[in-house]
C-alpha cells in the first residue's frame, strides 16, 4: 500500500487519527518513562550481588536486614550486611530532612511567586504582559548548575552578603551560618523554582473575570476582603499546580545539596546516587528511590484531598 | 409603555456638570441631570456614548475628573464603591463561579447584622422573588443565562440598595427570553421601589421598561424626557435617528407665526407646525422635517380622509406579518419614504410599482433645525 493510501486510511477513522498523533509522544513516554520506571521496580525486589544482580525475590531491601551475596557453586553465600530502607535510621532521618526541605521550598516559592503573579496579572498593562513573563523566564537562559554555583558565591564564606556586611561593619567576621546548611538549599532552590510557581499561578489569575472583583466590591467587601473572598479561591487552582509542580522535583534534587547543602544538608536523592554510584548497591538504591517516590505521591494526594473543593471544574 | 402613574419623587441621584478624561479622551462631556427616587430611568445611547462610564460613576467604579454626583443628597466623592447605597447588575452578572447560588446571593450579608437563621431566611426570600425557588444549592456555573442573571438579581436587590444599577443586563439573553424578563425586571421594580438606572443601547428596551431616558451621544445628554415625548417630540435629528425610524425630508421656515411656523415641506408643500412640534426651536432658514413611518397612512380604493394626501408609487414591500413596511416614493421627493401599516382584514399587501395614495397630517411632522 503506498504512504498516501495508508494516510488515507487513517484519515478515515477519527480514533485511528488520534491515535497516530498521539503514538510518537506515547512511544517516547514509554520508552524513556515508563520502561526505567518498572526496571527500578523490579530491581528493588531483587537481591544485590558482588558487581552483579541475582535474579532472587527478596523483600529486604524494602525491610529489614539484608546482604549482599556471591554465587559459590550454585549456592549463595553472604558477603556483606546492610539494612533496608525503612529499617535504616539514616534513610527515614535524610527522608524527612528532605520532606521538611521540599515543604519549606515549596511554601518559599509559593508565597514570594503570588505576589509577583498577582503583580503581572493585575497591575501590567495587558501589552507589556509577555514581555513580563519574558523577563520572568530571563535567569532559565544560563545552566541550572550555574545558577546554584552563583547562589555559593553569593552565600559564601567570601561571598557577596558576607563582604557587603563586613565592609559595612555590621559584623565582625564572615558569618558561617548562610552557606553548607539546609536553609542554604532552601533558599537556592526557592529561586530556581520560582518560575514554575509563577506561571501556573498568573495564568489561573489571568482567568478571573474582572467584573467579579468589582462585584465583590459592590457586595460591600474592601479590595482586602474580596482578595480573600473572590481572588484567593480562584487562584487557587493555579496554586496547588505551583505547590505540585515545585515540591515534587525538589524532593527529587541532588545538585543544589550537593554544592550548598554542605553534610548536614544531603537530601535522599544524595542517599539514593550514594547507593548507585558509590556502593554499588542497586537494589537498596531502588528501594530507597520507590520509598521516596511512595512518599511524595502520598503527600501530592494528600495535599490534593484537602484542596479538592477548589479544583471541582466546571462541569461538576 | 409603563402605566405606572408617575411620581415625582425627591431627587435620589444629581450630576452636576460631571467631566470625566481617560487621558485625552473626554468621555463625559458636563452631564447635568438628576434621577427621581422610585424611578426607572434609561441611560440609552450607541457603543461608546458614554452611558456605562456613567453608570459606573453612579457604583463607585470610575473616579470623575471635576462635578459632583450626589446619591441621597451626599457627595460620593470621597465614598469607596463598597460604602455606596447602590448594587449593580453587571453585563457579564459576575456571578462568583466558586460558590453555590445560595452563598452568591447571600455574599453580602456577610456584614450586615443577624443571625445565620435570619441571613439564610433572607436568601430563600431574595430567590423566591426572583423565581429561583429551590436552586439555593446548586453550583452557580451550571445556571442558564437567565438564570444567572436572576441571582444577579437577587444578590444585588438583598442588600436593599437606595439604587439598583444595570448595566445592559438583557443583551446576552436571547429575544424571547429579553422580552419576558423586561415585563418581569418592570414589575419587580413596583414590588420593590428601589430606584434603577439601566443602561442600554436599545432603544425599544428603553421605551418598553423605562419612566425616564436620557440619550446620550459623545459624553453628552442629547434630550431627557419620558418614553412618549422622546418618541413623538426629539429634540434633535440624532435623538429622532436612534429612537425608532424616522423620514427626514429638507424645509424651508418660510415665517414664525404666533402659534410656531410656517414651514415650506419638499414636495409636500407649505405645512403649518405649531411651537410643541419643533421642541428643537429652530430659527429662520433651512431646516428639515421628520415623521414616523405610522403617521403615514395608505388610503385603499374608495376611502377617503380629511388629512393631507400625497401620491407616490411602491418601491419596497418589508412583510413582517403583524405589519407591512413600505417605502413609497412620493411624487415630488427624490427619496422614498417609509410607512407602517397594520396588516387587518380588508387591507391586502401591496406590490412593488403599484400607485397609491397616501395620507399625512402636518400635525405629525416634527420640525428640526
Amino acid at each position: 500500500m503506498s504512504i498516501g493510501g495508508l494516510f488515507s486510511r487513517i484519515g478515515r477513522s477519527e480514533a485511528a487519527s488520534g491515535l497516530a498523533m498521539i503514538s510518537p509522544p506515547a512511544i517516547y513516554a514509554i520508552l524513556l518513562l515508563a520502561a526505567p520506571l518498572v526496571t527500578i521496580l523490579l530491581y528493588s525486589f531483587l537481591t544485590d550481588g558482588y558487581l552483579e544482580i541475582i535474579r532472587q525475590f527478596t523483600l529486604c531491601n524494602y525491610f529489614g536486614p539484608c546482604g549482599t551475596y556471591k554465587m559459590v557453586e550454585g549456592e549463595l553465600v553472604q558477603q556483606a550486611q546492610f539494612k533496608g530502607a525503612w529499617s535504616d535510621p539514616l534513610f527515614l532521618t535524610v527522608m524527612l530532612r528532605s520532606l521538611y526541605v521540599s515543604l519549606g521550598v515549596t511554601i518559599a516559592t509559593v508565597f514570594l511567586s503570588f505576589p509577583v503573579a498577582y503583580f503581572v496579572s493585575f497591575h501590567v498593562e495587558p501589552s507589556k504582559k509577555s514581555l513580563w513573563l519574558f523577563l520572568i523566564t530571563i535567569p532559565f537562559w544560563t545552566s541550572y548548575l550555574i545558577r546554584v554555583f552563583l547562589w555559593k558565591v553569593i552565600l559564601g564564606y567570601n561571598g557577596v552578603i558576607n563582604s557587603a556586611l563586613l565592609g559595612l561593619g555590621i559584623i565582625d567576621e564572615p558569618l558561617q551560618v548562610i552557606n553548607y546548611n539546609v536553609g542554604a538549599v532552601i533558599v537556592t532552590l526557592a529561586h530556581a523554582y520560582a518560575p514554575f510557581a509563577i506561571l501556573p499561578i498568573f495564568v489561573a489569575l489571568e482567568k478571573i473575570d474582572r467584573s467579579l472583583l468589582e462585584a465583590g466590591q459592590d457586595l460591600g467587601e474592601s479590595s482586602f476582603t474580596t482578595f480573600l473572598r473572590v481572588t484567593l479561591p480562584l487562584a487557587m487552582p493555579g496554586v496547588v499546580a505551583a505547590v505540585l509542580i515545585v515540591f515534587i522535583p525538589t524532593i527529587g534534587d541532588f545538585v543544589t545539596p550537593q554544592l550548598v547543602g554542605g553534610p548536614e544538608g544531603r537530601l535522599v536523592a544524595n542517599l539514593i546516587q550514594l547507593q548507585y554510584l558509590k556502593l554499588d548497591n542497586y537494589p537498596l538504591g531502588s528501594a530507597m528511590a520507590v520509598s521516596a517516590m511512595a512518599v511524595v505521591t502520598a503527600v501530592s494526594l494528600c495535599f490534593l484531598f484537602l484542596n479538592r473543593r477548589f479544583l471541582r471544574g466546571p462541569q461538576s | 409603555m409603563t402605566e405606572k402613574p408617575t411620581m415625582p419623587g425627591p431627587t435620589m441621584i444629581e450630576f452636576r456638570d460631571v467631566q470625566k478624561y481617560y487621558g485625552d479622551y473626554h468621555a463625559l462631556r458636563g452631564i447635568t441631570a438628576e434621577i427621581r427616587a422610585g424611578e426607572f430611568f434609561s441611560l440609552l445611547g450607541p457603543s461608546g456614548c458614554g452611558k456605562t462610564t456613567l453608570l459606573r460613576t453612579i457604583a463607585g467604579f470610575e473616579s470623575i475628573s471635576s462635578g459632583v454626583v450626589l446619591i441621597d443628597g451626599k457627595d460620593m466623592a470621597q465614598v469607596p464603591a463598597n460604602q455606596r447605597p447602590t448594587n449593580m447588575v453587571f453585563q457579564s452578572y459576575a456571578i462568583f463561579p466558586h460558590l453555590t447560588v445560595a452563598e452568591n446571593v447571600g455574599f453580602g450579608l456577610r456584614r450586615e447584622a443577624g443571625s445565620r437563621e435570619d441571613k439564610a431566611r433572607r436568601v430563600t426570600e431574595a430567590l423566591e422573588m426572583v423565581g429561583l425557588k429551590g436552586y439555593g444549592a446548586r453550583a452557580a456555573h451550571a445556571l442558564s443565562g437567565g438564570q444567572r442573571q436572576r441571582v444577579a438579581l437577587a444578590r444585588a436587590l438583598i442588600l436593599k440598595p437606595k439604587v439598583l444599577l444595570l448595566d445592559e443586563p438583557l443583551s446576552a439573553l436571547d429575544k424571547k427570553m429579553r422580552e419576558n424578563m423586561q415585563v418581569e425586571l418592570i414589575k419587580l421594580q413596583r414590588q420593590v421601589g428601589i430606584t434603577f438606572i439601566l443602561v442600554t443601547h436599545d432603544q425599544e428596551e428603553a421605551l418598553v421598561m423605562s419612566d425616564r431616558i436620557a440619550v446620550m451621544f459623545e459624553g453628552q445628554i442629547a434630550q431627557l424626557d419620558d418614553p412618549e415625548t422622546l418618541y413623538r417630540r426629539p429634540k434633535t435629528r440624532q435623538v429622532a435617528d436612534f429612537i425608532g425610524t424616522m423620514n427626514f425630508l429638507p424645509a424651508e421656515v418660510a415665517a414664525q407665526t404666533n402659534e410656531g411656523y410656517s414651514v415650506d415641506v419638499a414636495g409636500l408643500g407649505r405645512c403649518e407646525i405649531t411651537e410643541a412640534q419643533a421642541p428643537g426651536a429652530p430659527t429662520g432658514g433651512p431646516a428639515s422635517v421628520g415623521f414616523r413611518p405610522e403617521t403615514l397612512t395608505i388610503l385603499y380604493e374608495g376611502q377617503t380622509t380629511s388629512d393631507r394626501v400625497s401620491e407616490g408609487t411602491v418601491e419596497e414591500v418589508v412583510y413582517y406579518g403583524d405589519m407591512t413596511y413600505y417605502d413609497v416614493k412620493l411624487d415630488g421627493i427624490d427619496t422614498p419614504v417609509r410607512l407602517s401599516m397594520r396588516n387587518l382584514p380588508g387591507r391586502p399587501v401591496l406590490d412593488i410599482r403599484t400607485r397609491t395614495r397616501v395620507s399625512w397630517s402636518p400635525g405629525a411632522l416634527v420640525l428640526f433645525r
